[in-house]
């Protein structure tokens, strides 16, 4: 087994980083969670390969882009899909989950609690609200009870990681209300034996971050 | 030429970009095995240009569905996440996300690197590229001449020209031709892409003053007969 160092801030706790751990524990595979501190960045980002983190270090050899890195660890451990196709369908449900970090990213740093309140309400609305719609029709479609072919994929991670991980503890799960099969999917995931070691773990171990 | 004649007889709805070296029998037959690809975007290049870039250098025929804005409230409701680019594949399976199409129709011509490390590395410069496009968005939108200037001159000082001398260290390191491996990757052509967006073009002329090697691999992918074929004839649009 390769030796796996992954790196990245201790703040946030999950964060950009979080896919790849959940994807190593999935897989029961063992890596090195390096987490540094803010003052310590300067003198790291020189060292990495584009001054961004999360970055994974295998064997030596580095890699840097978070779901480049995720995708990279679901395709070594069985978690990628079967084929080309599938794999193919991962990576844009990856993507998706991509584009909606960046997108929630803009109300998680506005310092006006207000303004930030009015920011997130106008987000669940207007993007993820549609969105839950869309892979709800997804999954009736696939009929599998998974968002790619019949089995686990890194998507059902992404989407897992993203939808109870984050949204259901920050707004509840109101939002799902309309998606029974995004619903299930998420609970089946949160629920499998190898993601509760590391969420319980993670939580243990590690300081919640600040609201 | 005769071998594009025949094959647009044939196919009359597919732009194709045909190798002179092939025989007429040799392109008909090729032409057959494809894959029916039909790619829906807007009528810009914006996040459908790296797909059509990688197809066009492949010489792989595909439907270039370009639609105006006006017409994005029929199209929509298609698309599976309500967004494009979307690439439909033999008329009956639908795959959304610009970079997951073009790492599929990478992989599918030969274009995503020779193995797993590679394939990431490739993957891992066009999410670089993503991010840059992030960072340029402001700009790029930006109707007054003098702030676009003002907007385009912070990103490029801010993040193109760390990233860049970044991406020269790397290149060279690589042997100074590719940045992935022995051979062209759509890495490669993810930052032709990108640095020859209309913002680049009007605006960019020193953004590679430091970085010879990657101002070089730019110049070559576009030296492509493939690409400039496509390029000279594409159409000409804001963004």
């Amino acid at each position: 087994m390769p030796v796996y160092k992954l790196h990245y801030f201790k703040n946030p706790r999950q964060g950009r980083a979080e896919l790849s751990r959940l994807i190593l524990s999935q897989a029961g595979v063992e890596f090195q969670d390096i987490r540094f501190s803010h003052c310590e960045w300067p003198a790291i980002k020189p060292t990495t390969p584009f001054g961004h983190v999360p970055i994974l270090e295998v064997d030596g050899r580095v890699l840097a882009q978070s779901n480049t890195i995720a995708r990279y660890l679901a395709k070594k451990h069985g978690l990628a899909g079967k084929d080309e196709w599938e794999q193919a369908q991962a990576d844009m449900y990856a993507d998706n989950i991509h584009d909606l970090l960046n997108a929630v990213a803009v109300p998680f740093v506005e310092k006006d609690p207000v303004k930030k309140k009015e920011m997130y309400q106008h987000f669940m609305k207007v993007t993820i609200a549609p969105h839950v719609a869309a892979v709800e029709k997804q999954l009736k479609k696939n009929n599998t009870g998974y968002l790619v072919g019949n089995e686990l994929t890194w998507a059902d991670l992404a989407y897992y990681a993203y939808f109870s991980d984050f949204l259901e503890v920050k707004f509840g799960s109101a939002f799902l209300k309309g998606a029974p099969r995004l619903k299930s999917l998420i609970d089946r995931v949160k629920a499998l034996p190898n993601v509760q070691k590391w969420t319980a773990y993670r939580d243990s171990t590690y300081p919640e971050d600040d609201k | 030429v005769s071998c594009c004649v025949l094959t647009d007889l044939l196919l009359s709805n597919y732009i194709i970009s045909c190798d002179q070296n092939q025989n007429n029998s040799q392109c008909y037959q090729s032409a057959l095995k494809m894959p029916g690809y039909k790619l829906y975007y807007f009528n810009v290049r914006g996040r459908g240009e790296l797909s059509r870039l990688i197809l066009h250098y492949a010489g792989v025929p595909f439907e270039d569905f370009r639609f105006e804005g006006k017409d994005w409230p029929a199209v929509k409701p298609k698309m599976p996440f309500g967004q494009v680019p979307v690439l439909e594949v033999d008329g009956e399976k639908m795959l959304a996300q610009s970079h997951t199409i073009a790492r599929y129709l990478a992989r599918q011509h030969g274009l995503a690197g020779q193995n797993d490390w590679e394939q990431s590395q490739a993957d891992m410069y066009v999410d670089c590229i993503y991010d840059l496009h992030g960072a340029m968005r402001t700009a790029t939108w930006e109707k007054d001449a003098e702030k676009q200037k003002e907007l385009f001159d912070k990103v490029n000082q801010e993040t193109i020209q760390p990233h860049l001398e970044k991406v020269e260290q790397h290149l060279v390191k690589n042997g100074g031709v590719h940045l992935v491996g022995q051979g062209l990757t759509w890495a490669d052509i993810a930052y032709y892409a990108y640095f020859t967006t209309p913002i680049m073009t009007l605006l960019g002329g020193e953004v590679f003053n430091k970085t010879p090697h990657l101002k070089k691999l730019i110049e070559t992918v576009g030296n492509n007969p493939n690409i400039k074929k496509y390029v000279e004839t594409r159409p000409v649009t804001s963004g």
